[in-house]
């Protein structure tokens, strides 16, 4: 931070050296560590630059996009010309200036990046102006005058679905649909002894990074340079090189610090936009970011989900059978749609063992936000619901409900909803891990007023990681010795704040033997680094750790056998530990690994090895939803919240909640640790309070004011149990953690809601007004959100 | 063009020669929201957070008198239990070190908690001319519609005060544990005489205050009976709207159960 | 205009900011600016003297990730003008460590693993730092107060408090005022 003046120190604290981590003992290994973060140091110090913090320092010129006035519209005219005379404003750019494909989009590439002819939300891009500064950027994008013919708003699934709704797209308004069928779900349920059904609404969730988007983008004749925030670069270069009709060597993309992702940059946001204002501007750094506001209107969401479930049981509580009929609103345009779907279709029954199965999934367009990746998708809208039906089962039945739970979760050998044999499942212990600190440990309950009631709930869910069904999916990692004695992991991985460096730096640390003081990590830049997946799916650790755990294992082959030239013993006898290599057998004897990777050097190895990590996955019978082999591994995990209901306000507090994370290995407990509490924290707020309220297509509450995420006072310490049932695939043995810690928190409190009132919770978010009407149902008003005021339909399209 | 005086008497010159062309900035905590939303771009600003004495509490005949620039900060530690509880559910500490109670009373939303407080403890105002001097006015009579008040182009609120010998308590609903927009709000008070005041937050176009269930309770001694009474008269009182935050019937069932609690737990059999 | 057309756009650019000359104290060092009146202290010190340790998040005073010192006290530097703060004391993030020496708060934050995504870092600590300074040992309720204004949207906030309370018992009692 050479433009920051040195601050004096100032007295009124104690300064102290870093300390050692609180861990006492820390394992010899530092896989099991819970080593300091990497990138932690400037993060506590203010010095990690992100996105929008090289603005100050970079810029030449500033952008910024004109969005969509109208939900729904035919885009008859867009005059530039009162742009252009703003002071300070030096280019306005409009899609006949986008010298690509002008689409972006994930999975289905349906999102323009500037509209030609129809706006189909508000917040669609129509222009990008350049200026000297941003005030005269934002000048010149108030005074382009745009002129639209209006379309009926398709604001719900219902209207999309309405016999004479206006097209979205060509094709209609079904973006598609995914299936499952096993056994006779219909003739099972008229069988079974006992009957539940129930009609779930999820809402539209914001991921509300703090850190809002931004990037620089800078076009020297050669390369196009973005430094912008997302979370699978070489993804992001692949689609931005082709919105620019670009050749994918002349776009180098470069990830930033950044502050929380959580799915919602998976999507690109502005780095097309920026690239293109880069391209007209050449040798100039062209610096663009949003407000709140933008970064809420115009980004993707989580899928709002109307789930239709019915579940049948014998009068033992064996399940046998399921009936779910799902519509996603897809919004605008669908990008990650496709998955969404699928991965909801495949966790639709959860961990239980359900023979007869029958699941319809239909993604519906709106004139709504578009939709994408978020933290758990499609898996996380289906655990409310089958963790829902559980409890409204046992209660039907007069069962306990953890007993119930217990019948019916699949044990290792037995087939979760697609037919895939779960080789080690480990629900049970889970759940009973979560019940005996329930039972045996918390603090004495304080007495209630009557109108506040106490309840529990519980949630049991599992989940596939990586993209499954066949996808591609694969990883590669490099690791090497700098000539300084450093070991250096490359990856084309993102750090967002899940702790992405430490795991592959204490994976390649650990298989070598080295410190991890001596690793470092260079990571997500297309120009230094190997393509290594997305930093989604709860895949990273598994993916790239294996990646990096390959190539570290090869590159210690090399460092032995240099070593058994230093130690005069077959490289078999040597093993790599704290820096040393040292004999197995006999007195041990040790050669220092930096002497060894100094003699490497001189005798002119590389010592640098990348390698590709690869796994497959089935795709799934299009007709059955059956695949023996959907997902590489499943994680298992239990939730138990506890609450305090308001009866007469409907306030909910979360008092006490307990989380049990099987994640194989956790390769640094306190990173861990965090993502299980982090994702518990919005699974609460899912539960509770976020949504987005969609009036017309607009979202009226795009604000931090309205938009309501947890502060310290909703979320009580996360009492965190992290079961270790290694993995025979995963490095070391480890699992992942990312997503299931979201997906297993909404339905564990929203059970912990119906236990507390007797009655079930059945819309999201349950904030004051849902609980009250839950007991007030004569009172219930339609909701703001128009979205979700009529009736669902439960017939098909 | 920013002004920033120093003195009041400057402040109150300049307000009473710009009008309506000058806006006055307390702690800023709505103000440069709107500002960030683009929603308010100033011509003129009146900065009176450097105006000294703008802290000064004053505490005489039983009465607290409060200057412009008290911040929900220092209400946070006034014996008035309703006014405090209500600065202290504003925001988190850096709001309540910005914000100032008179900023409340000017931003005039249906939210304004400390409004609220104010008019469940019939306070009163002192709204400032430069040459014309103060006119005081109970804050009862400040609120004229949506964000409309009696408070002139020219003039300052300048003071505010309020009993301290009340008996009051205060109740908010929010969607989270703090830093809450009222999603309905609710105080009550009672002088030493056994006079009542009752408003709410949220459920009309600007704070309400509720005189026929005042009436009530200023007529009989205070049962069960009569709170459920107080409960059910309030809930015609107000006047509602659905929106993002919650709808209609919710709110309007709220008034009765915020005033039945706090009739209950701080007022019946003598408590507090 | 012809029915069911719809026009937008057009706005005149608005009147130009009258130019304001900062003058305010930023971490101990006298910073002077020429700024549009109506710029924010968080925009002053990002923009204009490149602290941009201060982040950005909500810019209405929901989230706290802007919080700053100024002369002493919490607040959030989007919602303060920096022409309010003429000839104040601000103190930031970039503060807080002397050289290599980090300050308590942020070894702690460091050791708890309170950092992950970072970004609300160093408002929480700024939060965290007027916390301790009012009250070395805060009670549960005092420290809620103390840190309620700031949202951290990815470590469900134990770690934070973790690190909050292990400060405190090495902060020094009673207190040094400034």
């Amino acid at each position: 931070m050479a433009t920051t003046p040195a601050p004096p120190p100032v007295t009124d604290k104690p300064l102290i050296e870093p300390s050692p981590t609180p861990y006492a003992d820390p394992p010899p290994s530092p896989v099991g560590a819970s080593a300091r973060r990497l990138d932690g140091l400037e993060k506590v110090t203010g010095e990690a630059l992100y996105a929008a913090d090289f603005f100050p320092r970079e810029a030449d010129l500033f952008a910024t996009i004109l969005r969509s006035h109208e939900a729904h519209a035919e885009v008859l005219s867009i005059d530039t010309a009162p742009a252009m005379k703003v002071a300070g404003v030096v280019g306005v750019y409009t899609h006949v200036d986008v010298p690509g494909t002008n689409r972006q989009g994930l999975i289905k590439r349906d999102h323009p990046v500037l509209v030609e002819d129809r706006v189909r939300y508000k917040g669609d891009a129509l222009a990008v102006v350049v200026a000297t500064s941003e005030s005269a950027a934002h000048a010149g994008r108030d005074a382009i005058r745009v002129r639209y013919r209006p379309l009926p708003v398709v604001g719900s699934i219902d209207d999309a679905l309405a016999p004479k709704a206006p097209k979205l797209f060509p094709n209609g308004n079904v973006m598609g649909g995914k299936r499952i069928r096993k056994g006779d779900a219909d003739r099972a349920l008229a069988e079974a002894d006992v009957v539940v059904s129930e009609t779930f609404q999820t809402q539209t969730v914001d991921h509300a990074f703090l850190d809002v988007e931004a990037g620089i983008a800078r076009w020297d004749g050669r390369t196009l340079v973005i430094h912008a925030s997302g979370q699978w670069v070489h993804e992001e270069r692949r689609l931005i090189a082709l919105a620019l009709g670009l050749p994918i060597e002349q776009v180098r993309v470069i990830q930033p610090a950044t502050g929380g992702a959580f799915g919602g940059r998976e999507d690109l946001g502005m780095q097309v936009h920026v690239g293109l204002a880069a391209l007209k501007h050449p040798g100039k750094t062209i610096a663009l970011r949003y407000d709140r506001a933008e970064s809420m209107r115009a980004r993707h969401k989580r899928h709002a989900l109307r789930i239709h479930y019915t579940l049948g049981a014998r009068g033992d509580g064996t399940l046998t059978a399921a009936k779910v009929t799902v519509f996603s609103d897809e919004g605008a345009y669908a990008s990650t749609g496709p998955a969404v779907i699928r991965k909801a279709s495949s966790h639709a029954t959860g961990p239980y063992r359900v023979p007869n199965v029958h699941v319809d999934v239909y993604g519906v367009y709106t004139n709504n936000n578009p939709t994408g990746a978020m933290r758990g998708f499609g898996a996380c809208q289906l655990a409310v619901a089958y963790e829902g039906m559980i409890d409204r089962l046992a209660r039907k039945l007069g069962m306990d409900r953890v007993e119930l739970r217990r019948r019916n979760l699949v044990r290792s050998g037995d087939a979760v909803t697609t037919g895939q044999v779960i080789p080690l499942a480990t629900g049970v212990e889970c759940l009973d891990a979560v019940m005996d600190r329930f039972r045996n440990g918390g603090r004495p309950l304080e007495p209630l007023p009557p109108y506040r009631r106490r309840g529990w709930g519980v949630s049991t869910i599992c989940f596939g990681l990586g993209y499954g069904d066949g996808f591609p999916d694969a990883s590669r990692a490099g690791v090497r010795f700098t000539r300084d004695g450093f070991l250096e992991v490359l990856t084309g991985a993102v750090e967002y704040g899940q702790g992405l460096l430490n795991m592959v730096a204490q994976i390649a640390a650990a298989e070598l033997g080295m410190p991890i003081e001596k690793a470092r990590v260079i990571w997500a830049d297309t120009g230094r680094t190997l393509e290594s997946g997305s930093s989604s799916a709860t895949r990273q650790t598994y993916f790239t750790g294996n990646a990096v755990k390959r190539a570290a294992s090869e590159l210690k082959e090399e460092i032995l056998d240099i070593a058994g030239t230093h130690l005069h013993v077959h490289p078999h006898e040597i093993v790599l530990r704290d820096g040393l290599a040292v004999t197995r057998f006999g007195e041990p004897r040790s050669v220092p690994i930096a002497e060894l990777v100094a003699d490497g050097f001189n005798r002119g190895y590389e010592l640098s090895v990348k390698a590709l990590y690869k796994p497959a996955t089935l795709c799934e019978n299009f007709e059955t939803g059956q695949s023996p082999r959907a997902f590489i591994t499943y994680l298992f995990v239990s939730h138990l919240a506890q609450v305090v209901v308001d009866v007469e306000t409907g306030q909910v507090t979360v008092e006490r909640y307990i989380a049990c994370h099987d994640v194989g290995k956790a390769i640094n407990p306190q990173s861990v640790d965090g993502q299980i509490t982090g994702g518990v924290a919005q699974g609460i707020g899912m539960a509770l309070m976020e949504e987005v309220v969609m009036r017309e297509g607009r979202m009226a509450n795009a604000n931090f004011t309205d938009y309501i995420l947890p502060t310290f006072r909703d979320v009580p310490p996360v009492e965190t149990i992290i079961l270790e049932n290694q993995d025979p695939g995963g490095p070391f043995g480890a699992r992942g953690v990312g997503e299931p810690p979201l997906i297993a928190a909404v339905p564990a409190v929203l059970n912990a809601i119906h236990d507390a009132l007797g009655v079930a919770p059945h819309t999201t978010p349950c904030n004051p007004q849902r609980v009250w009407e839950l007991l007030h149902p004569e009172q219930a008003e339609p909701p703001a959100d128009i979205r979700f005021r009529t009736a669902p339909p439960h017939a098909r399209p | 063009m920013l002004y920033q005086p120093q003195i009041l008497e400057e402040a109150l010159t300049l307000k009473a020669d710009l009008g309506g062309d000058v806006d006055a900035l307390a702690g800023g905590t709505d103000l440069l929201v709107a500002l960030s939303r683009g929603q308010w771009r100033p011509k003129n600003v009146l900065d009176l957070s450097r105006v000294v004495e703008r802290s000064e509490i004053r505490k005489a005949d039983s009465r607290f008198s409060l200057a412009h620039g008290v911040t929900h900060a220092q209400l946070t530690r006034l014996p008035v239990r309703a006014l405090a509880e209500a600065a202290l559910s504003i925001g988190g500490p850096q709001i309540r070190n910005r914000g100032t109670l008179a900023g409340n009373l000017g931003t005039a939303s249906p939210a304004g908690d400390g409004c609220v407080a104010l008019l469940a403890l019939h306070a009163e105002m002192e709204l400032t001319r430069a040459g014309r001097g103060s006119r005081r006015l109970p804050v009862r009579d400040f609120f004229l519609d949506y964000r409309r008040t009696e408070l002139r182009p020219e003039e300052l609120i300048t003071r505010v005060v309020v009993p301290a010998d009340w008996t009051s308590a205060w109740h908010k609903i929010g969607k989270r544990g703090s830093v809450n927009i009222s999603v309905v709000c609710a105080a009550v008070a009672r002088s030493p005489q056994g006079r009542f005041g009752v408003a709410f937050g949220s459920v009309g176009p600007y704070p309400l205050t509720a005189p026929k269930t005042e009436a009530l309770l200023n007529a009989a001694a205070l049962t069960p009976e009569l709170i459920d009474e107080a409960a059910a008269m309030a809930q015609t009182e107000v006047s509602p709207i659905s929106d993002h935050r919650a709808s209609a019937a919710y709110r309007r069932a709220m008034c009765g159960t915020l005033l039945r609690r706090l009739l209950t737990e701080h007022f019946l059999n003598g408590r507090d | 205009m012809p029915e069911n057309v719809s026009e937008h756009g057009g706005a005149a650019s608005p009147a130009d900011d009258s130019i304001w000359h900062w003058r305010c104290k930023v971490n101990g060092q006298i910073i002077e600016r020429d700024l549009p009146a109506s710029t924010t202290l968080l925009h002053a010190l990002r923009d204009h003297c490149s602290l941009t340790g201060t982040k950005g998040a909500c810019e209405e005073g929901e989230c706290g990730s802007c919080t700053v010192l100024l002369d002493g006290a919490p607040v959030n530097s989007c919602l303060v003008l920096a022409a309010q703060t003429q000839d104040c004391q601000v103190t930031t993030i970039e503060a807080m460590a002397s050289g290599r020496k980090l300050h308590i708060l942020q070894d702690k934050f460091l050791a708890a693993g309170a950092a992950q995504c970072g970004y609300c870092t160093p408002g929480l600590i700024m939060a965290a730092a007027a916390l301790l300074k009012q009250h070395p040992d805060p009670t549960p309720d005092e420290f809620l107060q103390g840190m309620e204004g700031n949202i951290c949207r990815c470590t469900g906030y134990k770690a934070i408090s973790e690190a909050i309370r292990q400060a405190a018992q090495e902060w020094p009692t009673p207190p040094e005022v400034p």
